[in-house]
């Protein structure tokens, strides 16, 4: 089947295509990202300072551990007052930093457009958890043009836990709490945004596209090449409309606490 | 209430109001808030109102703020946004009622911001939809009435505040046992009251005297307040208002000159003539406003004094406005330890104090509120009364939280630095009988103090 795609030879399969839109999905990101740091830029004014406290001052160290406090607060607090979404909310961060970043497929795909990523391949989680050996390259000589050596990881016995299937299922379970938490929210009729289906809905689609392709469920060359093209046309969309969604707060996050901490803590030089 | 106060509504002002406060406000710190809340709902629990109502949880209050912001302020809101239900021209009547419902369910205690992953001010946020609420008249009358008398000067006619002040200078002067010094220019220290204090806490005032008098301190006080309990414009929404009453107190300020201007109140009044008076006339004073305990802090690390020690659990409640907005958390914790060894911390403390929902916004107990009114000779509507009324759930819901919190330290007296706190705090150990008592902390400490002879 000839995929309707302008002068494009696409062939029979999603894949090609996904590969050759990611370039454009990384233009489409620094677009958008400029955007939305120019606004922040356009509507700057420079604080006035009236003075800081010369009273009881505050020691380098301290403004040092207040900003560990600061980056740790809102976990410390939900886990006592919130702990189910909170728990949740922590390993969904911790999960999907961990498969994005360091699963042996992603990994290989990330070092072929920023080849210093390669540095990380030690580090590589396998595909699943069968004896610490990374799934797709067991059988044979690496399958992908790397030439490293890419079999055995360092992770031993932990590969129980961390590899790419367990890490998988962990992640559609607590996107699924978070889903239904959504749902939650409608129900009780408080304020919930498009853009919160946007991210979710795309993600958990994203992830069990990934999950499917991986699996080859179903098991055939061609659908596993639509799936895994699929998989890489969503996290694309995630992508490009990243600085227009809350998915932006993966960078934002750090300005937000470094901001209350220079108001807070530095600029009032007092404890 | 707001029913009452949607059917007086004048539409053509809402939408004005609307209009003034999003474009004339937005800057790169609000523009941060509106734009990067992930709506994770974290903020929930640090909220005193929460436990009323999810409604008033901080992100729901402020996503009517957001709807506006969109509109204005992003393409989406313009396009799909106003397909899809996420941004807003202006509001209807109905919305406007849940809007004011909304702005009186927050303190501004900025207790969301410090829980929220995002550092995401929500207060900030629904302080802006106050302005809106203030612009188009729909302010409870009660409070608008207290800040106009405020702002024309005018509660210095009133007789009840006229002697309440002048007691209380006599008091002192028979504490001191001498003339109390009065606008002298270029104390050291200014000693600050508002005249809400001189009818709530007139004792913890002469107490402050005394102490300033004992440690033999370069002190002044005023012969006439600057307020009620200046600047109330701010916590109404009513900026303008607290712009002129803010004029009067820098230049009273300015006029004196001291070191340090010290507070004994730490409710919305300390960051508001610390910090955003000067930011907003872009001035650097040259004193310090500080609360009563940092300087007593300072002195009692500086041997200037001894504390005679109690022997029973006590704790603190750190004031939302003194601590989180002020960042005045550890001076008053140098003086709890010297009071007792068994000073112990509430759960929530510091930062993430639980505010006791009455502060900036919460606007005092209601019957406070009413019998201040009563005496100014304001007239108590059926609006009013409705309203004032619907403060209370929160007041015990909130009132709960922290009781348990006192309890669960066993603490015999709680002690803190904000006329509010000590009001609302007090009704909630009375509401649920906790063997326990509030007190500022001058109360206890001006009795323990020992003065080394130099
Ligand atoms: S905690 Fe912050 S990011 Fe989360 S919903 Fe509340 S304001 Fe939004
Ligand atoms: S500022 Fe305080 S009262 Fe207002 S929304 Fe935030 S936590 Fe609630």
């Amino acid at each position: 089947m000839q995929l309707p795609f302008g002068y494009y030879p696409v062939g029979n399969s999603l894949y090609p295509l996904a590969l050759d839109l990611f370039m454009p999905t990384v233009f489409f990101f620094f677009f958008g990202a400029a955007y939305r740091t120019a606004r922040y830029f356009a509507f700057y004014n420079k604080p006035f300072v009236p003075y800081t406290s010369s009273l009881r001052g505050i020691s380098t160290r301290e403004k040092i551990k207040d900003l560990v406090n600061t980056f740790a607060n809102s976990s410390k607090l939900g886990i006592k007052r919130k702990p189910v979404t909170t728990a949740a909310g922590l390993l969904m961060h911790i999960s999907l930093i961990v498969i994005i970043f360091l699963l042996a497929q992603h990994m290989v795909f990330w070092a072929y457009y920023i080849p210093p990523y390669k540095v990380l391949f030690p580090l590589a989680i396998p595909e699943s958890s069968v004896d610490g050996e990374l799934a797709f390259t067991r059988a044979s000589l690496p399958l992908t043009p790397t030439p490293y050596p890419f079999v055995h990881d360092i992770w031993g016995p932990l590969t129980v836990i961390l590899n790419g299937q367990y890490i998988t299922y962990l992640l559609m379970i607590l996107l699924g709490i978070y889903l239904g938490h959504k749902f939650h929210i409608l129900g009780e009729r408080l304020a919930l945004r498009a853009g919160d289906w946007w991210f979710f809905v795309l993600l958990y689609i994203d992830i069990i596209l990934g999950f499917l392709a991986t699996s080859h469920i179903p098991n055939n060359v061609v659908d596993y090449d639509n799936l895994l093209g699929a998989h890489i046309l969503v996290a694309e969309i995630l992508i490009a409309t990243l600085p227009f969604t809350r998915g932006f707060h993966m960078f934002e996050f750090y300005l937000g606490k470094m901001r209350e901490w220079y108001f807070t803590v530095y600029r009032r030089g007092e404890k | 209430m707001t029913q009452a106060i949607a059917e007086k509504v004048n539409m053509d002002a809402l939408k004005r109001a609307i209009d003034e406060v999003f474009y004339s406000q937005i800057d790169s710190t609000t523009l941060y808030y509106f734009q990067s809340c992930v709506n994770c709902k974290a903020c929930e629990v640090a909220c005193p109102f929460t436990p009323t109502s999810l409604h008033y949880s901080p992100v729901n209050k402020a996503e009517i703020s957001r709807q506006l912001y969109r509109y204005r302020f992003s393409i989406w809101g313009k396009t799909i946004g106003k397909v899809i239900g996420g941004s807003k021209k202006y509001l209807t009547l109905n919305e406007a009622e849940t809007m004011v419902d909304y702005v009186w369910h927050c303190t501004n205690c900025g207790a969301c911001m410090f829980v929220c992953p995002m550092a995401i001010d929500s207060g900030a946020l629904i302080d802006l939809l106050r302005q809106v609420a203030f612009k188009a008249g729909m302010v409870p009358k009660i409070y608008r009435d207290i800040a106009d008398l405020e702002i024309s000067g005018k509660y210095w006619d009133v007789d009840f505040f006229k002697n309440a002040w002048n007691s209380l200078i006599s008091k002192i002067k028979d504490a001191i046992g001498k003339e109390v010094p009065l606008d002298k220019k270029k104390s050291e220290i200014l000693f600050y009251a508002s005249l809400y204090e001189a009818m709530v806490y007139p004792d913890v005032l002469v107490k402050v005297a005394k102490i300033l008098d004992m440690l033999n301190k370069d002190w002044t006080f005023m012969s006439k307040p600057l307020g009620i309990r200046p600047p109330i414009g701010l916590v109404i929404g009513d900026k303008e208002g607290a712009i002129k009453v803010m004029q009067r107190v820098y230049s009273y300020f300015t006029d004196i000159s001291p070191k340090y201007v010290m507070m004994t109140a730490g409710g919305f009044e300390y960051p508001s003539l610390r910090y955003t008076m000067h930011e907003t006339f872009k001035v650097k004073p040259t004193y310090e406003v500080v609360h009563v305990t940092e300087l007593l802090a300072k002195w009692y690390e500086n041997n200037e004094f001894e504390i005679e020690p109690l022997d029973e659990i006590i704790t603190w409640h750190d004031p939302c406005q003194l601590g989180r907005r002020g960042g005045v958390f550890e001076a008053p914790r140098v003086l709890m330890k010297a009071l007792s060894k068994k000073f112990k911390e509430l759960p929530s403390h510091g930062v993430n104090s639980f505010c006791c929902s009455r502060g900036g916004g919460g606007c005092g107990v209601p019957t406070m509120v009413e019998n201040m009114a009563k005496t100014l000779g304001i007239a108590i509507s059926e609006d009013d009364k409705k309203f004032l009324d619907s403060t209370i759930e929160p007041l015990i819901k909130a009132g709960k939280i922290k009781v348990n919190e006192i309890n669960k330290v066993k603490a015999k007296e709680v002690m803190t630095g904000c006329p509010v706190c000590i009001e609302s705090i007090g009704f909630s150990i009375d509401y649920y009988h906790a063997n326990s008592q509030v007190k500022h902390i001058i109360d206890v400490l001006a009795d323990r103090m020992k003065v080394n002879k130099k």
